[in-house]
């Protein structure tokens, strides 16, 4: 589903943010990302939502390299993509649900015959009162859930969320976790980058460490229903294939 | 296709943009000059029409004056008249001519009036006397062979046919409507020129956004649909404002040629197709406007992530 294989990544000519990065997600399965600030989770992360070529390496999505992309085929891609972003990325002068139909809207799907499911989806996330609220006029808990919304409502294959619990208290990081599990019942690959640990230990899932630039397991499959990912054996020196 | 297409989407906020305030006032300018401009060549064209149709067809032949010591000894100018007569003669023997009438020597007093006062000028003065003459222009008619007969029967007679003038002042006409168009096309590029202006600074102010749509799966059209829907709606106030503007300048300089006597200059009646022409500039203008910022869109998204 998302394979990483030797992948290294540095920003201009700084020191390289990650090294030798490889590791395959397998489909359907759900896995924490961890770290410290600034350990490279996000860039990870930035990676396999195309927002982010690697300085060495490769990258494969729906087992297709992704360097080998057409534009057109990155954007039909990314549709298979949920993103939640850590700063939420909202369209300010759009409404709750004008935010979390854009997705659908990107299909083209019209706004008409999609309301009905959005408004549902964001009665879930507990914003049934403030589906024409502009996302200034939210608190940062209130924007983080229209985000969340924004990145399930096409049922995305993927999921990738940084950070998604950030701004939220504890029982509805809870209950957004159980949405993420639903979703990964129903077939989405999950990848949760965040340094919540308390959150991490609640949940039987994978976890991976990033530290110094290294991708390491620090906790494998705990039992569950989903599946695992494996790290990805590179022969030494050789071309990754 | 989605229903989507067809509903304006506003997730790039491009109405708060400054842009959105001050195109329609540089189309509405561009519209105004176009219009004026086509209006020019139109009426320069109809002037010209008339000019050559007025003339065409027409020579006026002109018989030199008797010498001043023939008319002293004769008292009426005489050997003026008999030439007059000689070359009348000719005419009514040409093939194509159909008619031909010499100006009175009434009228060549009353032309002379304002140099010399009222008087008999014509039987004092060594005068030459001018003859129009309308030829078939279907017909076969000569005018070398009529110039040849003239020259040998009573020298000195010349034939205009008006082209030369009408030639040069046809050039001009043409002349005018060439610069009129290249004003109309020159208008034309520089509005193209300054939606890509506008449609590039509306790309960098919301850069951040548009790399969110297409983090979302937007492709490029779908961003350029939002720009191009937002220039027509720019473009076609722009253009009504300016046609509206020409328009009232329009009404007003017909109104001030009407009021001159003895113009040279042509009314401003249009015939229809011409004024459905003038109305479809604001259309033209949106349209423009329109593919000039989508392809704008399109060709800059291109270099992007």
């Amino acid at each position: 589903m998302v394979r990483f294989e030797e992948v290294a990544l540095s920003y201009g000519e700084g020191p390289k943010v990650l090294e030798e990065v490889s590791y395959a997600f397998a489909p359907g399965s759900f896995h924490f990302l961890t770290g410290a600030s600034g350990a490279g989770k996000s860039s990870l992360l930035r990676m396999m939502y195309l927002s982010l070529t690697p300085t060495a390496g490769r990258v494969s999505l729906f087992d297709q390299d992704v360097a080998s992309l057409r534009r057109a085929e990155r954007a039909e891609m990314r549709r298979r993509i949920g993103v939640v972003f850590q700063d939420f990325h909202l369209l300010d002068h759009l409404t709750a649900i004008e935010n979390v139909s854009l997705p659908l809207a990107i299909n083209g799907e019209s706004d008409r015959t999609t309301r009905q499911d959005v408004a549902e989806l964001l009665a879930w996330v507990g914003l049934a009162d403030h589906l024409e609220a502009l996302p200034p006029t939210l608190s940062g808990g209130q924007q983080q859930r229209i985000a969340i919304a924004r990145a399930v409502i096409t049922r995305p294959s993927i999921l990738l969320a940084d950070e998604p619990t950030g701004n939220v208290d504890d029982r509805i990081a809870i209950r957004l976790m159980y949405l993420f599990e639903e979703l990964n019942k129903l077939g989405t690959t999950v990848i949760i980058a965040t340094h919540n640990e308390s959150l991490v230990a609640q949940f039987a899932h994978p976890v991976l460490r990033l530290a110094s630039g290294r991708l390491t397991v620090e906790r494998d499959f705990l039992g569950g229903t989903g599946a695992v990912g494996q790290m990805v054996e590179v022969p030494h020196g050789g071309e990754v294939t | 296709m989605s229903g989507a297409v067809f509903e304006r989407r506003r997730d790039i906020p491009l109405k708060r943009d400054a842009s959105g305030r001050y195109l329609p006032w540089l189309i509405a300018v561009m519209v105004y000059l176009a219009a004026l401009a086509l209006v020019s060549a139109m009426a320069m064209t109809k002037v010209a029409g008339q000019w050559q149709s007025s003339l065409t067809g027409q020579l006026t032949i002109q018989v030199p004056a008797a010498p001043l010591a023939d008319a002293e000894t004769e008292e009426d100018n005489t050997g003026n008249e008999a030439a007059v007569n000689r070359v009348m003669d000719i005419l009514q023997a040409t093939e194509g001519v159909t008619a031909a009438e010499p100006m009175p020597l009434a009228e060549i007093n009353q032309l002379l009036e304002p140099w010399l006062g009222v008087s008999d000028a014509s039987a004092s003065l060594p005068l030459p006397r001018l003859i129009a003459v309308t030829i078939d222009t279907e017909g076969r008619f000569d005018l070398g062979a009529l110039r040849q007969r003239l020259r040998q029967s009573v020298p000195g007679t010349t034939v205009d046919d008006h082209q030369q003038w009408l030639g040069s002042l046809l050039n001009l006409a043409g002349l005018v409507r060439l610069v009129a168009l290249f004003v109309v096309v020159l208008v034309g590029l520089s509005a193209v020129v300054m939606v890509v202006f506008v449609t590039r600074m509306g790309l960098a102010v919301h850069r951040q956004i548009i790399e969110l749509l297409h983090l979302i799966g937007a492709h490029d059209a779908y961003v350029a649909r939002q720009f191009q829907w937002h220039a027509l709606g720019l473009g076609l106030r722009g253009g009504l404002i300016g046609l509206a503007c020409a328009g009232l300048t329009l009404f007003a300089a017909d109104h001030f040629i009407s009021q001159l006597e003895e113009t040279l200059l042509p009314t401003l009646s249009l015939q229809p197709w011409e004024w459905a022409l003038l109305g479809l500039l604001p259309l033209i203008a949106a349209t423009v406007t329109m593919l000039t910022a989508r392809i704008t869109v399109l060709h800059s998204l291109s270099r992007m992530l």
